[in-house]
């Protein structure tokens, strides 16, 4: 006996964002971090800010850590990402 | 009743399954056929158009649909029947609260534990007598199991994609107890938490594995408690400091020596919430002293409240085992009661 079976998937794909213009170079830069605030983020974090100021001339680095790690970004932090040339985020530990 | 999702053919039950398994649309077990007439039954008892919208898991912003919610739950097994406690469970998962995609996605494999009350127990056959928080009944297997189908499939939550629990455990599968109303004197969870007695409710929480639990050497409500208070005080240790909502399943060999003291869940909340809590310095004694830093004498409650704790009577009629159920990730998800079906009055109660 055949079978009709319907898809179980969501198959409503989510509206895509788009990429900001990359800048060309980082170089007098203003550069955001966006933490999720667990304990490994500060030893990555304070790396790539040394990083970023000694080898790529950014002019300055703002820390932002989340409210809640496991949750978007609360409201006030996303307002100030207009502020920045580029930003850093991620997941994970 | 117009159904939009895509069809495909499949010649016999055995081209079904392997349909399912190579597109990653299952949760390892077998299936059965979500065929059109099977979905609308669903859709039809529980009284829902196909394209009502339950929620839009905001981080993905993905939508969940009924229709989809039904095919996922035919998979699982499902009937009719148990559909609406299905489409309200998942409703409440979509509430703020829950924080749905941090609880599904996390490292810490949480899994949705659900708790059913109200005459629906009766009418779909979940028992919360032998075997509560195991293999005990059709309804509250299917009706676990189709959580996580939905989970994987509308929101894409599959091991190593949105999944990235280290561990998991096994209430992955399927997670629900009802709650034994009729032999306990005690209010129900959902009355408890609000909802008139008379209405069926659900109770979700982004719940760790359960930690069993015995004693049968007392009928003293104090010390039976402190074995649970026990339990929760070495989660604290062993896990997570984070207070939150924690379940405690105790069975009626228990439950009978509390009652006939004249303890309530009231009684039992106010009692846990004082010994469940450690100093942080007890982390030094289990390898974690590095993050005790100066804070070791700060005391960490389990609960910040005593209404945190869900107190669920459950459990085969002898034996002194019950359980702790510890949160997710303290309270940054926060459990979430809703009526099924309409109810006036009833809005989602969190916390």
């Amino acid at each position: 006996m055949g079978f009709q079976v319907l898809d179980p998937t969501n198959e409503m794909a989510p509206p895509l964002g788009q990429l900001a213009p990359r800048p060309g170079s980082l170089r007098g830069k203003t550069v955001g971090f966006i933490s999720n605030g667990k304990e490994g983020t500060k030893g990555y974090f304070a790396h790539l800010d040394r990083m970023l100021r000694e080898d790529f001339g950014v002019a300055s680095v703002v820390n932002r850590t989340k409210s809640n790690y496991s949750a978007p970004a609360d409201g006030w932090i996303v307002g100030e990402i207009a502020n920045w040339d580029a930003i850093v985020t991620g997941i994970g530990d | 009743m117009h159904l939009t999702s895509r069809i495909y053919d499949a010649g016999d039950i055995a081209a079904v399954q392997e349909l399912y398994h190579s597109n990653g649309w299952t949760d390892g077990l077998p299936i059965v056929p979500p065929t059109r007439d099977a979905v609308e039954a669903c859709l039809d008892w529980a009284m829902t158009p196909p394209d009502q919208l339950l929620g839009i898991e905001p981080v993905r912003a993905l939508a969940v649909t009924a229709e989809k919610l039904a095919i996922n739950a035919v998979m699982a097994g499902c009937l009719p029947m148990h559909f609406p406690a299905v489409l309200t469970a998942f409703t409440a998962m979509l509430q703020p609260e829950f924080l749905l995609h941090g609880a599904t996605a996390s490292t810490g494999g949480c899994a949705i534990f659900v708790v059913l009350n109200g005459p629906i127990r009766r009418e779909i056959g979940a028992s919360g007598s032998f075997n509560a928080l195991g293999n005990s009944d059709r309804a509250t297997a299917v009706i676990g199991r189709a959580l996580r189908l939905a989970l994987i499939n509308i929101l894409e939550v599959r091991p190593g994609g949105i999944d990235r629990s280290t561990l998991g455990h096994p209430g992955k599968f399927t997670f629900c107890v009802a709650e034994d109303e009729e032999d306990s004197a005690w209010l129900s969870l959902a009355e408890q938490r609000g909802m008139p007695k008379e209405v069926s409710a659900v109770t979700v929480m982004a719940a760790g594995s359960p930690r069993q639990i015995m004693n049968e050497w007392t009928t003293e409500p104090k010390e039976i408690l402190e074995t649970f208070a026990a339990e929760m005080r070495a989660n604290l240790r062993h896990y997570s400091l984070h207070a939150g909502n924690y379940a405690l399943v105790i069975p009626k060999q228990l439950r009978e020596h509390l009652i006939s003291a004249g303890w309530s869940k009231t009684d039992i909340a106010a009692f846990i919430h004082e010994r469940a809590r450690i100093p942080r310095r007890e982390w030094a004694d289990v390898g974690k002293g590095a993050v005790v830093r100066d804070r070791g004498d700060s005391i960490y409650p389990a609960l910040e409240s005593p209404e945190h704790l869900l107190v669920v009577a459950a459990g085969g009629p002898a034996g002194g085992f019950g359980a702790i159920i510890p949160p997710w990730l303290g309270h940054k998800s926060q459990a979430v009661t809703m009526a099924i079906g309409a109810c006036v009055d009833c809005g989602p109660v969190s916390g």
